[in-house]
């Protein structure tokens, strides 16, 4: 009888903690964040650069191959860049004679990466709510890659919900090598990018006549509206196609790595 | 108190590093949860008359509580749950050499 009021002591007393818990969690979150920032922020450069250390050791038999794609692969960037500065003095001045302004520029805020979630695709960074961090305000890196949006804000600190989350799915379009998708109506593809998890995205709802490739640049489109537009994703991997179905579907390889990345910035307008 | 105050201080290095710097070591995608591992152990190898496992399941549980999205409790009451269960099924169905079972 005593062991039975024991055991129900017990678990009325764990509920009430958790139950506490769940109420106070803001505080309770915020209060440990505080606490532990600088030891995070120590451990996540430590394990940050560690871990580049050992990849490169692993990686070194790659390096040589690596080496000549990449340098192919500069000069068709460095031919891109010349080519594309030319097109940006045209647009200028047809811009001037049309008297556009030009596109605002995004306000940004630098911020650092204090952690990740064990289980789920959401990382903690160091500014909140006193820097004037908002819910929903996407997350980029300094490629101009999106990485996520603000999804809880505590005093000093704010959660992202990665673009890979299973919660997150946003409007997406294909960036035609070269030129901008929006310049070749016929080709322009767009479809929704979903997370699956464990940085995972998909990329659907693209219909089955649309000529996807492998390797094709993902980038945010103008419809969602939750992302700005021309923000790198990742480009497309394995495409799945099916006479039976409507519509394709591809895996997105992102470019955003969490485990690489130490510094973030936050669009606050755009 | 030190056997209180110890486990506190170990399992919460334990997570801030599950979340700071073990998480840039993944083994094809997948990065080893060494606290709830630890955990599990204790709760293996204890003899079952022994309830400070359940004590260090609701600890590794809270701190993972507070540094994960989920709810709170996610973790401290599927731990406890894992805890019990093992404690059961040990002290009823298995026979380990080296723990003893009372």
């Amino acid at each position: 009888m005593a062991n039975k009021k024991k055991i129900i002591t017990f678990v009325f007393g764990l509920l009430l903690i958790v139950f506490l818990l769940n109420v106070f969690q803001k505080e309770v979150r915020g209060f440990f964040y505080w606490f532990s920032s600088p030891i995070q922020k120590v451990l996540w450069r430590i394990g940050d650069k560690s871990a580049g250390f050992f990849k490169s050791i692993v990686s070194a038999d790659n390096l040589k191959k690596e080496n000549s794609e990449l340098k192919q692969k500069n000069q068709k960037l460095l031919a891109e860049i010349v080519k594309l500065k030319e097109l940006e003095k045209e647009n200028n001045i047809l811009r001037e004679a049309l008297g556009a302004g030009l596109q605002k520029e995004f306000n940004l805020i630098l911020t650092e990466i204090i952690s990740k979630d064990v289980s789920q695709d959401y990382i903690l960074i160091d500014k909140g709510f006193k820097e004037g961090i908002l819910e929903n305000k996407p997350v980029i890196n300094q490629e101009n890659v999106l990485v996520g949006r603000i999804s809880d804000v505590y005093n000093n600190f704010s959660k992202v919900i990665l673009i890979s989350n299973k919660k997150v799915s946003f409007d997406t379009k294909i960036y035609a090598e070269g030129k901008p998708a929006e310049s070749e109506q016929e080709e322009d593809i767009s479809g929704l990018a979903s997370g699956q998890g464990g940085s995972k995205i998909s990329f659907g709802f693209v219909p089955r006549e649309k000529n996807l490739t492998q390797g094709d640049i993902v980038i945010t489109s103008v419809l969602g509206g939750i992302f700005p537009k021309g923000l790198l994703v990742g480009t497309i991997g394995k495409i799945e196609k099916s006479d039976l179905e409507p519509f394709q579907e591809a895996e997105i390889q992102p470019f955003f790595d969490i485990k690489s990345s130490t510094f973030l910035f936050i669009v606050s307008d755009f | 108190m030190k056997k209180i105050l110890i486990p506190i201080v170990i399992f919460y290095f334990l997570v801030l590093a599950q979340t700071s710097f073990l998480v840039h070591f993944s083994i094809l995608g997948v990065v080893p949860n060494i606290s709830l591992i630890l955990a599990v152990f204790w709760n293996f190898i204890e003899k079952t008359k022994n309830y400070f496992g359940l004590y260090n399941a609701f600890l590794v549980g809270f701190f993972l509580d507070v540094f994960s999205q989920r709810f709170f409790g996610f973790y401290i009451l599927g731990l406890l749950a894992m805890a019990i269960f093992l404690k059961f099924i040990i002290r009823k169905y298995v026979q380990i050499p080296f723990v003893e079972k009372n």
